[in-house]
């Protein structure tokens, strides 16, 4: 096991070469530089452009610039922002981190809480009022595109009803201890929400399905007609078994959600990653796309070498070597 | 059993539809009723003591709070309240005094002096003096500037030695001069029409920068942080939320007298939310960039204790045809270009004019709220003369009629003419995002000119770094493409974009008349009479009308919002947070 | 071993006809799917039949008429650029359906299959697979959106579903594989494999069936959220761009709280279309899976 950790952990590094490799690549193909863009303050001059974009070293060949960057990167320095004049990436991104990890993080919850209780529940009690109710509540998640319930939420809850606020992370600079933890947590009802609906629903479904697969199973059929009673049958072999393949889902849902936060932190004007990648993309804030993307890429890493080895403690059938 | 499953559906759906209805029916007849109390004042009281009041913008500011490196809009929300500079403009554009407060130009005008009111203090206590301005202004030519970050050398590249003092071949810069502590000059190398312009620059402190180096001068605190940054402004950045709220508290020594208010909060939010949260008074104040939406207008007229100023700007949107192709890097060097075979006809360009349905545009895209152009001069710049050069209205039959004249026919009768060689002819038309209006014209405008039987490619827009990148370079399937540009406020002059040689000459439109003209309007000798560079410019403008080396679309009005206690401010149609001390709160 | 394919179908139905009449039969006792197929079935004709239905052209603009409210000339409004919007919202069902169908179609023959050899191969190959599969998740689908649409100049359709496609295919991939890795381990495949039945015939008589369950589920839930992963493109600027009439366009529109307030006429019914479609989809899938499924009955 701890073999097959380790050598995971060796696999991460070619990897993340990789991927560097190609969104470096990626975001020079693609047309424009951080210094290019719409000319509209007629007290910038081309020529000025031009020597800032010499300065910054945009005009030499592409393994050049890449090697620079990653001989900086690889001592833990990502760079100065090409955008934002005077701001490290460093900087700008541990500003905005912490509120997509807290965002991510209660749509994780959100899910786990609601979508995996009320899935066994479902799959126990098929076409039961909490079954109907279930898959109507999945049914509709799935069928209502982000953005959209993002949207009625602001609309219904913010400015029909003003219970939650519908914009940013804080109401007022300068609010300490509890009355800051429940103003955030406030923020992050709605968006947290609409971040969650869908995942939420799919596996409430996705639970149900696979419990009841299981239970439809030669080996619960066997557990069950050894007179195992219907408690250890759930909890020691439906369930473990069913878990599986949600496990495997979950594992790399919180990257998911991370990047999946781009939308949602658009529509509510929260300021974390996903829309400082935004603005990096149309910016080609080149040093500020490479490190979000490591951070996405280590966090995805992580949490799929989480779910294997879950995987095996949950499934003992399952080895590696 | 499944039919449980099915009604339970039914009824979930209906009861959210259920739901929607009545909340849209519930907020429709709001407006209403507040609309028969459509008395200004109706909800402000008498002014208080002190107040905050909060502004909104749509976009964070970059949070490069130093002037010399500022380049975004958003943050110069900001600085417009912490910054000043040694003269402002009024609403017509003219300049007059602020931190300077007088000025004289010598015979020639060659050299500018400006005198400094006296008292003037620093956020952190200390005095304003000239040594400042020299140090602004020295900082801007320091040679170490362009590669800390900086771009705005262009308000000291016209100064007496910023060549040798930015090659480093002296230590001095003769440019800006101090003569004593209230007076300081500025000398130019020709005799400068802008020199006022060149020198409205916002000031820093020298005692907060003096010792810093001008590489670490963007990236240190007095340029960053709140409560660090220091301005001569009636108010002060002291803290914020990165992205999200910008604190501006009162600058009790604020040389014009103490601020009313206690503070000024900025906040980022959506633009889809702006009318509600103006409506909740969650937000008091809507500025530039973008203010109220045209498409918004009509529900915020109707807000009672909202008053809303629309304003004419400076800033219009084009569609330009591109001339020649040249390689990379060649927009200076006429010698290399190759012509665009499809868009030299002037006819052609005659005819497209008459063919797109410019004014609809304004009525239906902007709700009115904005005017069609002739000449890129919008009516906010003196050097509008529209009555002189003429209107070009909408006219389907002319376009024809002009096309047919040409010998644009279609020949094989697929509904689209062939060009005068009876080849099939085709324009593509690129077109950028990041302007709603201009993300809707562009189909709009290839619906118009099919309609005159040319035919247009229409290319899916591209983010505005791409799709400038692109027309900046050779892309030779480009023909049409849409932008946009702004005259400055400080001088109207569009030699930038128009001149043969100019840098932004992205049509590559090369004409000896039409340089000459713009050079004639910048004559040292006679343009500093502003009725002279008037006419030069009607008669650029008339003959463009003729060239049409782009079509200006439309401008559009900028329309400022505030909450009717907010009162004192200074209304300038380029400018409304000027005189922010006199700002008041009532309750 | 040679084997035909389709041969082998035609050999397998005229021989026994029962299992598939059987499923059908059970499908058409399920109510929801029998209302799902009605529904889809509807759309299809809509779309078939757009140019009939639609009173305007979809993209035609009448910028004196925008944002108006429903009337007897529009009867669900003009959009932002003075398009009708029923008409739109008519035409908008070809788009829509093309994309979330083709999408989904070739996510799943991607991922499918490489899932496919990854679960019942194991060892190197899915080694290789996985981290294919783990170097996909983590590149940003926005950037590659983004640099596909700015180099190949057009979003036409085809780019767009093939972009989706190349992007979205490692879930699929991840699921298949998990569940084949879990079959693998299963006696009966042991016992196969020990009297030497072939590859392909293990697929096909052993691992395939009891897919089927978990692709089915998943191409419905993937038919889903590619039509809703066309509006949410079009809501940050990155969709289909106008004036072609999808339901992501119209429902952009709705970003404005404005256009949310006054004119519901204008988004709820694009909205409705992508619920009932995505409704009318999982229900087929729902149906198909209990149809199929012999165990779980």
């Amino acid at each position: 096991m701890y073999k097959y950790i380790a050598r995971r952990l060796l696999q991460f590094i070619p990897m993340l070469f990789i991927v560097t490799i190609v969104v470096f690549l990626l975001a020079y193909l693609a047309p424009g530089d951080a210094i290019s863009g719409e000319p509209l303050d007629p007290n910038i001059t081309p020529e000025m452009l031009e020597e800032r974009r010499e300065a910054l070293g945009l005009n030499d060949p592409v393994y050049v610039q890449y090697a620079n960057w990653l001989s900086r990167a690889v001592v833990g320095d990502f760079g100065q922002s090409y955008h934002y004049v005077g701001r490290s990436v460093s900087e700008l991104i541990s500003s905005r981190i912490l509120n997509t990890i807290y965002l991510s993080t209660f749509a994780l919850f959100v899910t786990i809480v609601v979508a995996l209780p009320i899935g066994i529940y479902a799959a126990r009690k098929p076409y039961s009022l909490v079954d109907y109710g279930a898959s109507t509540f999945a049914f509709l998640g799935l069928a209502t595109p982000n953005f959209f319930a993002a949207l009625l939420g602001i609309y219904v809850f913010s400015f029909g009803l003003g219970w939650f606020p519908s914009q940013g992370s804080v109401s007022s600079v300068g609010l300490e201890g509890i009355a800051l933890f429940t103003d955030k947590i406030r923020h992050l009802i709605l968006p947290g929400l609409t971040l969650g609906l869908a995942s939420t629903a799919i596996y409430m479904r996705y639970m149900r399905t696979e419990m009841l697969e299981v239970m439809g199973s030669d080996f619960i059929r066997t557990a069950k007609a050894k007179g195992l009673g219907p408690r250890p049958v759930l909890y020691k072999h439906t369930l473990r078994n069913a878990l599986i393949p949600i496990i495997t889902l979950l594992g790399f849902e919180f990257g998911t959600l991370l990047s999946g936060a781009v939308i949602t932190e658009q529509v509510f004007n929260y300021p974390g990653i996903g829309t400082l990648f935004l603005t990096a993309i149309q910016n080609r804030d080149y040093n500020v796309i490479m490190a979000i993307n490591l951070i996405l890429a280590v966090a995805i890493l992580v949490g799929n070498l989480l779910a294997d080895i879950f995987y095996a403690v949950v499934d003992p059938r399952i080895r590696y070597d | 059993m499944k039919n449980k499953s099915l009604l339970f559906m039914l009824i979930a759906l209906l009861s959210v539809g259920l739901f929607l209805a009545a909340c849209s029916s519930g907020d429709d007849s709001e407006p209403n009723d507040d609309a028969g109390s459509d008395d200004e004042e109706a909800t402000s009281g008498d002014p208080v003591e002190g107040g905050d009041i909060v502004a909104a913008m749509y976009s964070a500011p970059d949070h490069q709070f130093n002037p010399i490196f500022n380049t975004s809009s958003y943050d110069s929300n900001i600085l417009d309240l912490t910054h000043e500079s040694l003269i402002k403009q009024d609403e017509n554009l003219g300049f007059i005094p602020s931190l300077a407060k007088d000025w004289e130009f010598n015979e020639d005008n060659s050299e500018l002096t400006y005198f400094l009111n006296e008292g003037v203090k620093w956020h952190d206590g200390e005095e304003f003096t000239a040594d400042d301005v020299v140090f602004t202004f020295t900082a801007l030519a320091d040679p170490g500037y362009v590669a800390a970050g900086g771009i705005r050398t262009n308000f000291v590249d016209t100064l007496v030695g910023y060549d040798d003092y930015v090659n480093e071949k002296t230590d001095e810069f003769t440019g800006v001069e101090k003569i004593d502590d209230y007076t300081v000059k500025f000398i130019f190398e020709v005799p400068n029409v802008k020199a006022l312009a060149d020198t409205s620059f916002n000031i820093i402190p020298e005692h907060v920068f003096a010792d810093v180096n001008m590489a670490d001068m963007p990236s240190h605190s007095a340029s960053i942080d709140g409560g660090e940054v220091i301005g001569t402004g009636p108010f002060q950045l002291s803290q914020y939320q990165e992205g999200e709220q910008y604190v501006l508290t009162r600058h009790d020594d604020y040389w014009q007298g103490k601020p009313n208010l206690d503070s000024v909060t900025w906040r980022v939010i959506d633009e889809a939310v702006m009318a509600g949260m103006l409506e909740n008074e969650e937000i008091h104040l809507l500025n530039r960039p973008g203010g109220v939406p045209a498409a918004d207008v009509p529900s915020i007229e109707q807000m009672s204790h909202i008053t809303m100023i629309e304003a004419q700007d400076l800033g219009y949107q084009y569609m330009a045809f591109k001339f020649n192709h040249g390689p990379n890097n060649s927009l200076t060097d006429p010698t290399t270009w190759i012509p665009n075979e499809k868009v030299q006809d002037a006819e052609l360009r005659q005819a497209i004019l008459y063919a797109l349905k410019r004014q609809d545009y304004v009525t239906g895209l902007l709700h009115g709220s904005g005017e069609v152009l002739t000449a890129p001069f919008p009516s906010a710049s003196w050097a509008n003369n529209t009555e002189a050069i003429g209107e070009f209205d909408y006219s389907p039959d002319k376009a024809e009629e002009i096309l047919d004249a040409a010998g644009y026919e279609d020949v094989d009768g697929d509904g689209f003419r062939e060009n005068p060689d009876g080849e099939k002819f085709t324009l593509n038309l690129d077109y950028p995002t990041g302007n709603e209006v201009r993300e809707k014209v562009a189909p709009i405008i290839k619906e118009n000119l099919e309609a005159v039987g040319i035919s247009v490619n229409l290319n899916s827009p591209r983010d505005a770094s791409a799709h400038f990148e692109l027309i900046e370079e050779n892309d030779t399937d480009i023909d049409l493409y849409l932008a946009g540009w702004s005259l400055a406020s400080t001088d109207p002059d569009p030699s930038a974009i128009f001149y043969s040689t100019a840098g932004l000459n992205y049509p590559r439109y090369t004409d000896e008349r039409f340089d000459a003209l713009l050079d004639e309007a910048v004559d040292p000798e006679l343009a500093f009479d502003q009725d002279y560079r008037k006419d030069k410019y009607t008669e650029w403008g008339q003959y463009f009308t003729e060239v049409l080396p782009i079509i200006p679309l439309f401008s559009d009005n900028i329309n400022y919002a505030y909450n009717n206690k907010l009162q004192g401010i200074t209304f300038k149609s380029h400018q409304i947070l000027d005189d922010a001390h006199k700002w008041t709160w009532s309750e | 071993m040679v084997v035909v394919v389709n041969k082998e179908k035609e050999l397998q139905t005229e021989k026994s006809p029962s299992p598939l009449k059987l499923a059908m039969r059970r499908f058409l006792k399920n109510k929801l799917a029998v209302l799902g197929v009605f529904i889809l079935v509807f759309m299809v004709l809509v779309a078939v039949f757009a140019d009939v239905i639609a009173t305007h052209d979809p993209t035609a603009s009448n910028l004196l008429k925008v944002e108006a409210k429903a009337d007897s000339e529009n009867i669900l409004g003009t959009d932002g650029s003075g398009r009708d919007n029923f008409s739109r919202l008519i035409h908008g069902s070809r788009v829509s359906l093309t994309i979330g169908f083709f999408a989904m179609f070739f996510t799943l023959v991607i991922g499918g299959t490489l899932g496919s050899i990854a679960g019942f191969y194991g060892g190197k190959v899915d080694g290789l697979i996985m981290r294919a599969t783990d170097l996909m998740l983590i590149f940003p689908f926005l950037l590659i959106v983004l640099t596909i649409v700015a180099i190949l100049d057009r979003t036409s359709i085809g780019i767009f579903i093939t972009v989706i496609a190349i992007t979205s295919w490692p879930n699929i991939c991840r699921i298949l594989r998990a569940t084949f890795l879990s079959i693998r381990e299963k006696e009966y495949i042991l016992s196969a494999r020990s009297i030497g039945a072939s590859d392909f015939r293990m697929i096909r008589k052993h691992f395939l069936p009891n897919a089927v369950g978990p692709i089915i589920v998943n191409a419905t839930i993937m038919m889903a959220t590619m039509i809703i992963i066309e509006s949410g493109l079009s809501f940050i600027g990155f969709g289909i761009p106008q004036p072609t009439p999808t339901w992501g366009n119209m429902l952009t529109e709705a970003r404005s709280i404005r256009v949310l307030n006054n004119n519901p006429e204008a988004w709820i019914p694009p909205g409705l279309a992508v619920l009932f479609t995505v409704l009318a989809i999982n229900f087929i899938g729902d149906g198909l899976r209990d149809a199929f499924d012999t165990k779980s009955r």
